[in-house]
């Protein structure tokens, strides 16, 4: 019997061997995404007039090549999710969408790199409704990774 | 019948005491002790003295002087029993009462072989779990309780859903076959659970490695075997009921079951209804991404849910068929944790923590119908196996309404439904031409309808139809060397149905103008498909020791969501984008199975390799569809490696100790994802597990100590967007026995098992909620009690 335990012993350790060997060159680190820093754009509970136009800026790093990023603006008027920034705002009251803001886009960041700071430039419609909003950033890197950050916003008169 | 039986033997009874001579004789009747049947011709034999008992049981020996005798009473399937008697003037009638042996065979075989014989001479590798084993290891679900199992684990959604895994694939790889028929729901759901009631199962066969051969499309990664329960014996009752409560999600679960059968009919009837709260984590927060959420009372939130199942059996034996019907029903509900399901994060308005007993939104709901009818047939030297089954499958996912991209707040919580109609019939015709050849031809065809609702579209509505011919012969070259060879061919047909938007998107044009549109998500479109599987197998037995060599192909067809899927699963926060083009998946593996067993000692390794030509994964893009990341199917090549070890060994007769050790190895070696693992593989893991059993102890029989203590290593091995999970130590404690309450009766099973002795806060790398940080269930207490009648 100890023979056999001895072959399998070593079957296993080869299979190990076998595999520890080749575990390099594989991305496994997220991209980061932040509005944290002084020119992030919006920033928690900001408070967005219509008929302006604002520079939604945040700032995104990877070890590797950026690709890809997204902004998504949404309402919250039924409270159907929160932001994931320090501190809570004051929610309005729940109340039904008319004519709310919806801004999806999506971009791609041709030049890859390490380092990218997302700066696009967004003009609130003077006809949608006021109220509590969301704004959600999120970035890929060249390996299919994602990171993404929201932001509770308020559009006023 | 039985009333005759009795008076007969009534009046043999009084007979007997009326006599009195020089001469002395002994009279008596011999019957089975289970079912008080006569057993007809019974070899009564002693010094001097041999006879039979007659067709009512009864027999008698004539001129005997006054002594004591011994002897021996024996019936085909019966343990023999001696006894001895002083004869002498004024006897009364014996009655003797012959127990069942304890290996009756379900029907006579021509050849003598043991079932466990069979199994070593097959070149199949097959594990087969007893219901003595289902019934010491029950956790919440079947598959939970199979994954003690070496090389079988389970992805959980929450703790009373989880669906298998077997060496690290599941999902559409693994067949979940009962009565002979294939389970079909929506295997391909991240959220989906098994739809089978895990009471009153007596004999699962797994077979870890690609079983296409025999089991067609999905068995590509192994099967789950769930086996029709054994024919009753003639004129029997018995039944049993169960009663199980679990203090970690304050689980209330009761179970009853019985058979019957008077001479070629039989029945079978089970329900079981399971009722339980919110289960608990040991941890008050969970942190995922930024977010942070509390629990309240470490529940989590709204993981409550109910089962309740129904089944009916009718069957029929007489000489050359044997048939069955099952007629069985799950229905399930289950709640989804509050805070993020899936990937998505929500807040709401519900008060969850109310209750940790009510299910709120989100859940789902599954009603599963299924008929079965399994038919044995012999004509001459062919048994003739005729498989027919029904299936409705009905699940409806609901949710909070709210508004995503271009869609507005829909008017109702039914996100998605799913009504899927499964018709199968196998055939198989099973024959020796010769001694040494087993010849086994068959037909599988299955055709499937799939029908979808809600508002929320992720796969489209489909028809499918597969057909299925196989042959393979069983080679004898001497009763310890065995050769199994054979081949398949499956065609199949997918067609899919078109399916709009029910809102318009806003599209930019190329000319800068912008247009409303309702988006097709599919179109009608009809795929056929093709494949061969092959098969070669050897066993070889020396002494203890038997080998097995399996090499084949097997394949699986695409399924309808990874050629047509189109759309946002908000749960997984992702864009599923199917692809027309799949090529069925082609698989390569190479099994070895080597066990070494004594009579105190066993030891077994089965290591296997595995390429998959082209394996479909849903691979995460770079780029983004409104804003949502795209994951798209795509085939890549994979290269997996691994296998099982087990080793048994019995000290001093009463203490047991059982060790295993589970390993895979999964690269992808082409595609986007070229270098990396597959998703949900399960990290090195082994299982240490001794037992102790007692002879008496106070008012317990058979008590048994069992501790298992699981150490699972780190996983390193992950693909976006899973998480690198660290290792774990869990022990799992349980103490059963028997206890005899009931006099004259059966004794009644008790079963106390204690899960995460140590309330370890541990994260389970296949588990469903393990992408959002969630740590596996905490303490847990079970007390299951099995009362078992007979008459």
């Amino acid at each position: 019997m100890k023979i056999k335990l001895r072959y399998f012993y070593f079957l296993l350790l080869t299979l190990i061997v076998a595999c520890s060997s080749d575990d390099v060159g594989i991305d496994e680190e997220k991209p980061t995404i932040s509005i944290d820093y002084a020119d992030g754009f919006p920033q928690g509970c900001s408070e967005l007039t219509r008929g302006e136009t604002y520079s939604f800026r945040a700032q995104t790093t990877d070890n590797l090549s950026l690709a890809s990023y997204s902004i998504d603006i949404h309402h919250n008027f039924d409270h159907h999710t929160h932001d994931d920034q320090v501190g809570d705002c004051s929610l309005e009251d729940i109340k039904t969408a008319v004519n709310p803001l919806i801004f999806i886009e999506n971009y791609t960041i041709d030049e890859g790199g390490t380092t990218y700071e997302i700066n696009v430039s967004i003009t609130i419609p003077d006809d949608v409704d006021t109220g509590d909003y969301h704004c959600a950033y999120s970035v890929t890197d060249a390996t299919g990774w994602q990171s993404r950050t929201s932001i509770d916003i308020k559009i006023i008169e | 019948m039985s009333h005759k039986i009795l008076s007969i033997w009534l009046i043999f009874g009084l007979c007997s005491t009326v006599l009195a001579q020089n001469s002395f004789q002994i009279k008596g009747v011999v019957k089975h002790a289970n079912d008080l049947t006569p057993a007809v011709g019974a070899t009564i034999v002693g010094e001097n003295l041999y006879t039979f008992s007659s067709d009512t049981g009864a027999f008698t020996i004539n001129n005997l002087s006054k002594a004591k005798y011994t002897f021996t009473i024996s019936h085909i399937g019966c343990e023999p029993k001696t006894i001895s008697v002083a004869v002498g003037p004024n006897m009364k009638e014996l009655n003797v009462y012959l127990s069942e042996d304890a290996t009756v065979l379900e029907e006579v075989k021509v050849n003598a072989k043991t079932s466990e014989r069979e199994v070593m001479e097959t070149p199949i590798v097959t594990q087969t779990v007893s219901k003595e084993f289902l019934d010491q290891n029950r956790e919440n679900t079947l598959m939970q309780t199979l994954s003690k199992v070496a090389g079988v684990s389970t992805i959980n959604i929450g703790s009373g859903q989880s669906k298998p895994v077997i060496r690290g694939l599941g999902f559409n790889r693994v067949a979940v076959v009962q009565n002979g028929i294939k389970h079909e729901a929506q295997q391909w759901g991240n959220d989906h659970g098994l739809e089978i009631d895990q009471h009153g199962i007596e004999n699962i066969q797994i077979i870890k490695g690609p079983a296409s051969l025999l089991y067609g499309s999905d068995a590509i990664a192994g099967v789950v075997d769930i086996q029709p329960n054994k024919i009753p014996q003639p004129n029997s009752f018995a039944g049993e009921v169960n009663i199980i409560g679990e203090s970690n999600n304050d689980l209330l679960g009761v179970s009853a079951g019985v058979t019957t059968r008077k001479d070629k009919w039989f029945y079978r009837g089970r329900l079981t209804y399971r009722d339980y709260g919110d289960y608990k984590v040991p941890t008050d927060q969970i942190n995922y991404e930024n977010y942070v959420f509390e629990l309240h009372e470490n529940n989590l939130r709204n993981t409550a849910g109910n089962e309740a199942d129904a089944s009916l059996g009718i069957g029929f034996i007489s000489d050359g068929i044997k048939t069955e019907t099952v007629f069985s029903n799950v229905n399930a509900k289950n709640g989804f944790f509050a805070n993020a399901h899936g990937l998505e994060v929500r807040s709401s308005s519900i008060d969850y923590d109310s209750s940790n007993r009510d299910i709120d939104l989100p859940y789902h709901k599954v009603n599963h119908f299924k008929i079965t009818n399994n038919t044995a047939i012999k004509i001459g030297d062919h048994n003739l196996q005729i498989d027919l089954g029904y299936q409705n499958n009905n699940r409806e996912e609901h949710s909070e309404p709210v508004p995503h991209g271009y869609m507005p707040t829909p008017s109702n919580t039914k996100e998605r439904s799913f009504i899927k109609n499964t018709y199968s019939l196998n055939f198989r015709d099973a024959f020796k031409p010769t001694d040494q050849h087993d010849i086994v031809v068959g037909l599988n065809t299955e055709y499937q309808n799939n029908n979808i609702g809600g508002w929320g579209f992720l796969i489209p509505e489909y028809n499918r139809f597969t057909v299925g011919v196989f042959a393979y012969d069983q080679f004898e070259v001497n009763s310890n060397f065995h050769v199994l060879a054979g081949f398949r061919y499956d065609v199949g047909s997918v067609a899919t149905k078109a399916y709009f938007d029910w809102y318009q998107s806003t599209v930019n044009n190329d000319d800068g103008s912008t247009s409303y549109i309702y988006l097709q998500r599919s179109q009608d479109k009809t795929l056929n498909f093709g494949s061969l599987s092959t098969s070669l197998g050897l066993s070889y037995i020396k002494n203890k020791t038997s080998y097995k060599v399996n090499i084949g192909r097997s394949f699986r067809m695409p399924l309808a969501n990874e050629l047509a899927s189109d759309g946002v699963n908000y749960h997984m926060y992702r864009y599923e984008q199917g692809n027309i083009d799949l090529d069925p998946e082609i698989s390569y593996q190479l099994d070895l199975a080597v066990d070494h067993t004594k009579k105190s000692f066993s030891i077994g390794v089965s290591p296997f390799i595995n390429i998959f030509q082209n394996y479909i994964y849903l691979n995460p893009t770079s780029n983004y569809y409104e804003t949502i990341q795209i994951y798209e199917y795509t085939q890549a090549k994979v290269f997996r490696i691994g296998g099982e070890f087990n080793t048994s060994t019995t000290i001093l007769k009463k203490f047991q100790i059982d060790a295993s050790v589970e390993y895979v190895y999964s690269r992808q070696t082409s595609g986007a994802k070229e270098g990396f693992t597959l998703p949900f593989s399960p990290p090195l893991s082994s299982l240490l597990s001794a037992k102790y059993q007692f002879n008496k102890l106070l008012f317990f029989n058979n008590p048994q100590f069992i501790a298992d203590y699981r150490i699972t290593a780190a996983q390193e091995e992950i693909v976006p967007p899973e998480e690198k999970t660290d290792g774990y130590q869990v022990l799992n404690m349980s103490f059963l026995t028997e206890i005899d309450v009931f006099t004259n009766n059966l004794p009644l099973e008790m079963r106390i098992k204690l899960n995460n002795v140590f309330d370890t806060k541990y994260f389970n790398h296949t588990s469903f909620y393990r992408l959002i940080d969630v740590p596996e269930a905490g303490r847990n207490i079970s007390l299951s009690i099995t009362i078992p009648f007979k008459k």
